[in-house]
C-alpha cells in the first residue's frame, strides 16, 4: 500500500515535470499570501492579547463579500459601469475599511468585557462570534453562493478580461495580472505593517502593550487605543485578503472563513504565532506544501497534510519557525 | 474515596451506554405510541422536513428548503385539508447524530404524519430503525445511493422496504446514463472523476468509474474538498491526455468556478457535472455537460418558482416540492379513507400507492414508486417509469439543450 502511493507520487512528479512543478509552486505561493495575510491578523492579536481570535476568518470572509457588494453596486464584473483600475481600488477600499470596523467592533463588544477574565472566556467569545457572523450572513445570504467573475472582469461579451493576461511565463506555464496582483499586494501590506510596528511611534506602543499591558500602561500608553487599532490593522488586512481571493477563486458564501482560518492559523502557528514575519513565512509555506500535495499525491491528503503540519508543529516546535520562547518571570 | 470514583464512573459509562443505544437506533416508547395513534385531520395536517438548515452544507439546504415551502403554498391554495411544516436541521456533511436527533424528534411528535427528507444517504441509513419504529415512510428528494432501495451481491438494502422512497433517480440509474454517454456518445477513451469528498459525490464517481472501466475507458481520479474554492493544484495534477473532467459535485457554483479556473489554466478538456450542478443560472460553462432529471421547465409551477427566487431555479431542491406533493396526496388519501382520521401507517401506506400526473410532479414525467425491483439498480421505493437522468449540453447563451 505505501510502496504503490510512492510509487504513485513518483510517477506523478515524473509526469508533471518542471513544468508542473513551477505551476504548482506558483499556485501555492498566490494561495498561500493570502493565509499569510490573514494569518497576520492572527498573529497581532495573538501577539498583544494571547488570544486566538477565531472570528479573524469570518471577518475575512464578510470582506470578500464587502467587495463582492461593490462589484455588484458599479455593475458586476460582466458589465462594470467604472474602469476597473478605479472599481478595484473601491473594491479594496471598502473591503478594508468594513473589516477594520467590523474588528474594532467585535473587539468592543466581545472581547474587551472579558480582558481580565480567565483567558478560556474570550477564547470561547471569539467562537461565538464566528458562529455569530457565519450565521448572519448565511441568514442574510440564504447561504447562497456568489461568484465575483473575476476573470471576466474588464472582458468584452463573458470572455476572459486584463486580469489573466500574463505578466512572465516560466516553461510555457503564464504567471497572470490577478496572480501578480494578489502576490504583490499582499507583500506591499505586510511591509506596511512591518514598517508601522518597527519604525513608528505606533508601532513602539503596541509592540510595548505585547510585551507587558499593565507596564504599558502606567508608563501613559492608553492601551485600550492599542488593542483597538490592532484589531482594526488585522481586520483591514483580512479584508484585503478578502477581496483577493474574490478576485482570483471568486466563490463566495458564509462558510468560507472556516477552512481559509484554519490554514491561516496553522500558518500563523508554523510561522510562529506572535511574529510577523514568521506569519508571512508561514503561510507561503503552508500554501505551497498544499499545493504540492494536492499536485503530486491527491486532493485529499491537502487537508490531511495541513493540519498534520499543525498537530507536528505544536507538539515538536510550539514556538514556530520564527517564534521566540517568552520568558516568564516567577 | 476512589472506590466511590470507580462505582460513579462504571454506572455513567453504563448509563451512557444505554442512553446512547436507544438513542442512536431504535425508537422510542412515545415514538411507538405515536406510530399507531390516530390522528384527526381537521383542517391542518403536519409534514416534517428534514434538512441541512445550518452548517457547511446549509447551501444544499436552501434551496430544498424554498422548494418545500413553494410546494405548501401551491398545495394550500387549491385544498381545503391544509400543510403546516416542522422543520428539522439535519446539517448533513458528516454530522449524523443531528440527522438522528431530528429523527426522534420527529418519530416524538404526535402531529407529524409523514417526512420529507432528509437530504443525505447517509442519514437515511443511520435513522433507518427510528423511522421503522415510527411508522414514518420518509420521502427523501435528494438521497440517491443504491443500496438505500436496492441491495447487491454483499451490500444488503439499508432500508425496510415500505419504510423509505425517494423522488430522485438513484445513483446507479446516473451512473449508468453517464458512462454510457461518455463512451458511446462522446466516445472519450480518457476520463479524470473528482469527487468532493461527500457521501453523494463518491457514490456517484464510483459508480461512473466502474461502468466507464467496463466499457475499456482509461478512469484516473482525485479528490477536493467541498469547503476548499481553490482548484488550481488539482487542475494542474489533471493527466495531460485527459479528454474529459466529471465532476460529481452538489454545489454549481463550485462547477462554474471550476470551469473558470480550468480554461483559465489553458486547459481544454469538457467539464462534466451531475444533477446537483444542474443550474442554468449558475453552472454556464458553454461546451459543458450535466445531467439532471428532466424537469417539466415549461410548466406554469416551474416559472412560477423561478420568479418568485429572482430567477433562479434552485433546481437541487425541485425533488423536494415532488417530495411534499406526494406527502400531501397520501395525507388526504389516508384522511379520507379514516373518515377524517389517519394514523402514520395509514399515510405510508398510501405513500407507496401515490400517483403524481407530470403536472402535479414538475418532474416533467408521472410519479409512481416501485413495490419490486425492476432493471439493475431500482428496487421499492425508488421512482418507476420515465425517471431516468437526462443528458444537457450547455451552450454559448448558457441554455441547457439536452443531448441524452
Amino acid at each position: 500500500m505505501h510502496h504503490l502511493l510512492l510509487f504513485n507520487i513518483i510517477d506523478q512528479i515524473r509526469s508533471l515535470g518542471w513544468s508542473g512543478a513551477f505551476e504548482l509552486l506558483r499556485n501555492g505561493v498566490v494561495i498561500g499570501s493570502l493565509y499569510a495575510l490573514i494569518a497576520l491578523g492572527y498573529t497581532m492579536v495573538y501577539g498583544i492579547l494571547k488570544l486566538l481570535n477565531f472570528a479573524h476568518g469570518d471577518i475575512y470572509m464578510v470582506g470578500a463579500f464587502i467587495g463582492y457588494g461593490v462589484l455588484t453596486a458599479f455593475g458586476g464584473a460582466l458589465s462594470p459601469t467604472i474602469p476597473i483600475v478605479p472599481l478595484i481600488i473601491l473594491m479594496f477600499a471598502v473591503s478594508m475599511a468594513g473589516s477594520g470596523f467590523l474588528g474594532v467592533a467585535i473587539e468592543r463588544v466581545a472581547y474587551r468585557p472579558l480582558r481580565n477574565a480567565p483567558r478560556i472566556a474570550p477564547l470561547i467569545s471569539a467562537l461565538g462570534v464566528a458562529f455569530f457572523l457565519e450565521s448572519s450572513v448565511q441568514l442574510l445570504t440564504n447561504s447562497a453562493h456568489f461568484l465575483y467573475d473575476g476573470y471576466q472582469l474588464g472582458g468584452k461579451n463573458g470572455n476572459f478580461g486584463p486580469l489573466l493576461n500574463p505578466v512572465f511565463t516560466v516553461d510555457r506555464i503564464p504567471v497572470n495580472i490577478v496572480q501578480t496582483l494578489v502576490v504583490l499586494t499582499a507583500i506591499a501590506l505586510m511591509a506596511a505593517l512591518v514598517w508601522l510596528v518597527y519604525r513608528t511611534k505606533f508601532g513602539k506602543a503596541m509592540r510595548a502593550v505585547a510585551f507587558d499591558r499593565e507596564a504599558a500602561s502606567m508608563m501613559g500608553i492608553d492601551t485600550d487605543r492599542v488593542i483597538s487599532m490592532t484589531f482594526f490593522i488585522g481586520s483591514v488586512l483580512a479584508g484585503a485578503a478578502g477581496v483577493m481571493y474574490g478576485l482570483y477563486l471568486g466563490d463566495t458564501y458564509f462558510f468560507l472563513g472556516f477552512l481559509f482560518g484554519l490554514k491561516a492559523f496553522t500558518a500563523a502557528v508554523v510561522g510562529g504565532i506572535g511574529s510577523i514575519p514568521g506569519a508571512m513565512l508561514g503561510g507561503i509555506l503552508i500554501g505551497v506544501i498544499e499545493a504540492f500535495s494536492t499536485g503530486y499525491v491527491g486532493g485529499q491528503w491537502s487537508e490531511l497534510v495541513v493540519f498534520g503540519i499543525l498537530i507536528g508543529f505544536l507538539i515538536v516546535r510550539p514556538t514556530g519557525l520564527l517564534g521566540s520562547h517568552a520568558i516568564q518571570k516567577v | 474515596m476512589l472506590k466511590k470514583v470507580g462505582v460513579v464512573a462504571v454506572f455513567a459509562a453504563l448509563v451512557s451506554v444505554v442512553v446512547a443505544t436507544t438513542a442512536w437506533g431504535s425508537a422510542t416508547p412515545r415514538a411507538l405510541a405515536a406510530a399507531t395513534a390516530s390522528v384527526k385531520c381537521g383542517k391542518k395536517v403536519t409534514i416534517g422536513v428534514a434538512y441541512p438548515e445550518t452548517g457547511p452544507a446549509a447551501t444544499l439546504g436552501a434551496p430544498q428548503w424554498d422548494w418545500a415551502n413553494f410546494a405548501r403554498k401551491t398545495w394550500n391554495k387549491s385544498h381545503k385539508l391544509k400543510l403546516a411544516f416542522v422543520r428539522g436541521d439535519t446539517q448533513l456533511a458528516g454530522n449524523n447524530p443531528q440527522a438522528v436527533q431530528v429523527a426522534h424528534a420527529f418519530a416524538s411528535n404526535g402531529k407529524i404524519l409523514a417526512v420529507t427528507g432528509p437530504a443525505g444517504s447517509q442519514e437515511m441509513e443511520d435513522t433507518a430503525s427510528v423511522w421503522v419504529g415510527a411508522g414514518i415512510g420518509p420521502v427523501s428528494g435528494s438521497e440517491t445511493r443504491v443500496a438505500l432501495t436496492r441491495g447487491s451481491q454483499g451490500t444488503p438494502r439499508e432500508t425496510t422496504p415500505g419504510y423509505f422512497f425517494r423522488t430522485v433517480p438513484n445513483d446507479g440509474q446516473q451512473g449508468d446514463n453517464v458512462a454510457t454517454f461518455i463512451h458511446k456518445v462522446l466516445k472519450k477513451t480518457n476520463v479524470r472523476i473528482i469527487d468532493d469528498e461527500e457521501a453523494y459525490s463518491q457514490g456517484l464517481s464510483a459508480q461512473v468509474k466502474t461502468d466507464l472501466q467496463a466499457a475499456g475507458v482509461t478512469v484516473t481520479t482525485d479528490h477536493i474538498s467541498q469547503q476548499n474554492p481553490d482548484y488550481n493544484s488539482v487542475i494542474a495534477a489533471i493527466p495531460h491526455n485527459t479528454q474529459l473532467v466529471y465532476i460529481p459535485w452538489q454545489v454549481p457554483a463550485m462547477a462554474q468556478q471550476f470551469f473558470t479556473q480550468l480554461r483559465a489554466n489553458g486547459d481544454k478538456q469538457i467539464v462534466m457535472g451531475s444533477d446537483g450542478t444542474d443550474d442554468p443560472s449558475t453552472f454556464k460553462g458553454a461546451g459543458s455537460y450535466v445531467s439532471g432529471f428532466p424537469a417539466d421547465t415549461k410548466s406554469g409551477g416551474f416559472a412560477a418558482f423561478k420568479k418568485s427566487h429572482g430567477g433562479n431555479p434552485e433546481m437541487f431542491g425541485l425533488p423536494t416540492y415532488t417530495s411534499v406533493m406526494v406527502n400531501a396526496t397520501a395525507i388526504q388519501a389516508a384522511c379520507k379513507a379514516g373518515h377524517g382520521k389517519t394514523t402514520r401507517t395509514a399515510v405510508r401506506k398510501h405513500v407507496a400507492k401515490v400517483k403524481l400526473s407530470k403536472a402535479a410532479s414538475l418532474l416533467g414525467f408521472p410519479v409512481a414508486f416501485l413495490k419490486a425491483n425492476h432493471g439493475k439498480f431500482q428496487g421499492p421505493g425508488d421512482l418507476g417509469g420515465a425517471s431516468a437522468f437526462g443528458i444537457f449540453k450547455i451552450a454559448k447563451n448558457g441554455t441547457y439543450q439536452r443531448v441524452g
